[in-house]
């Protein structure tokens, strides 16, 4: 979602160079192949293998910020690392363009490099304006916690480490019930008013329990909360009214960076409510 | 190259059959005889409730081979793949491994494929993106590129020709 998610990459350009991670960016990357999954799973690996490779002859590890594409780098190499005939048969493929995946590259998502690499203590070192009080409901996304067979980045019933960082930067995250139910948004393909029924049944619940934003870190999550939440909300019947950020900006604001650098022209959700001070 | 290749090429549309054919009767075999219909998937599904969508059924006429029927049906395309049903089998069976390799199936069967996604797999295919990199609009209406914004241009394969060659070839290959 590089094409059009520009608040959650821009945030994420922010704040990454302040936790000591150096960004590289890759030349010749393509899709992940995961959104087409229904249409060929052979595509999906093909195009995920080509990416890893591009990365291994750099000899960079790959963070990728989007759950589907951080699923479909993982799974790519389980099934590469551990099927050396497919493996095989995937390079066979890539040779044309002088790349070969050997599984070398490490494959990072959100999680794991804010709370398993850089870590809690850190965060907190950093944090210049505290965001205290602020009610926090945290979605996760599904595929960045599922299947947890093949390695997610947190528990896949009850994830934390979202709640942990938001309480590093002095936010209050809170339960509720309805926190692992998913978007819909890959319905939005073929059955695009069932996906706005999904987020407008989330949200709905989100709003009745007063909390006072939204927070996830999925470039498809969030187009269907922040963006689309006008028209999820007819879906259900009901006026939603819920700042939705992404994880991201959200740390950028509690380490002092300036809100337009963070994206935040770009979240269509009502976030100038959050009232989080400063530009 | 486009769908119509993808799709059309009746000699590599049948050896595509054949390994998800494969594909299938794999997991008929191996999985399927696990699943004692506990429905444990099926209570957490999310797309249950909206559009009918029974993994544990799914699994069950898989069971009895009618994969042309499920082929046929739109129920398998309501699947958002949220991974629950994998996560939460009991018995291992993963429901939702089960829907891919079937839409898989489907479109090699030369099924329509719905919606969106041939406009989806006729970009990736050309310009290895999903979609074309796209103008953003701010809050109050202000149009904005990824240059406007400070970020640089986006990563895209580099040799066009040789990354759809590349694709083009997975729909010919032999398995």
């Amino acid at each position: 979602m590089s094409t059009e998610q520009y608040a959650y990459e821009m945030s994420i350009r922010e704040i990454f160079p302040k936790l000591g991670v150096e960004l590289v960016d890759l030349k010749g990357f393509s899709c992940c192949g995961e959104p087409i999954k229904s249409v060929n799973q052979f595509l999906t690996l093909t195009l995920a293998a080509r990416n890893l490779a591009i990365a291994e002859k750099e000899g960079l590890d790959v963070f990728a910020p989007c759950p589907l594409c951080h699923l479909a780098f993982t799974e790519c190499k389980r099934v590469l690392d551990t099927d050396p005939k497919m493996s095989e048969r995937v390079n066979k493929n890539l040779v044309d363009e002088g790349l070969k995946y050997t599984g070398t590259s490490s494959v990072m998502s959100i999680l794991d490099l804010l709370y398993d690499v850089v870590g809690v203590d850190k965060i907190k070192e950093l944090v210049k304006k505290p965001l205290k009080d602020l009610k926090v409901a945290t979605h996760y996304g599904c595929h960045l916690i599922r299947p947890s067979e093949i390695g997610r980045s947190d528990d896949s019933e009850n994830p934390q480490k979202m709640e942990e960082l938001l309480k590093a930067i002095g936010a209050n995250p809170e339960y509720y019930p309805e926190k692992l139910d998913c978007c819909g948004a890959l319905l939005n393909a073929n059955l695009p008013e069932s996906a706005l029924t999904k987020t407008g049944q989330k949200l709905q619940k989100v709003q009745e329990y007063g909390f006072d934003v939204f927070v996830d870190t999925c470039p498809w999550c969030h187009k269907q909360y922040d963006a689309r939440q006008v028209k999820a909300g007819e879906t259900v019947a009901a006026k939603l009214d819920v700042p939705v950020v992404y994880l991201t900006q959200l740390l950028g604001v509690a380490f002092g960076v300036n809100h337009e650098k963070l994206g935040f022209d770009l979240n269509l959700s009502p976030v100038d409510k959050l009232k989080l001070g400063g530009k | 190259m486009s769908i119509v290749d993808l799709t059309s090429m009746a000699e590599s549309q049948a050896e595509l059959k054949k390994e998800i054919n494969e594909r299938l009767s794999r997991l008929q075999d191996e999985i399927s005889d696990y699943c004692f219909q506990c429905a444990k998937c099926t209570s957490g599904c999310e797309a249950h409730k909206l559009l009918e969508l029974e993994p544990h059924k799914i699994v069950a006429l898989l069971k009895r081979g009618l994969i042309d029927e499920m082929i046929n049906s739109d129920i398998i395309w309501t699947c958002m793949s949220c991974f629950k049903c994998r996560e939460r089998c009991p018995q291992k069976v993963a429901p939702v491994e089960i829907l891919f390799a079937l839409k898989n199936m489907a479109v090699a069967s030369g099924k329509q494929i719905p919606g969106n996604y041939t406009a989806m797999l006729q970009s990736v295919l050309s310009i290895g993106l999903l979609q074309d990199v796209k103008s953003v609009s701010t809050r109050d209406n202000k149009t904005k590129t990824r240059s406007d914004l400070g970020l640089p241009e986006l990563s895209k394969p580099v040799d066009p020709s040789k990354f759809q060659m590349m694709l083009s070839k997975i729909a010919v290959e032999k398995v």
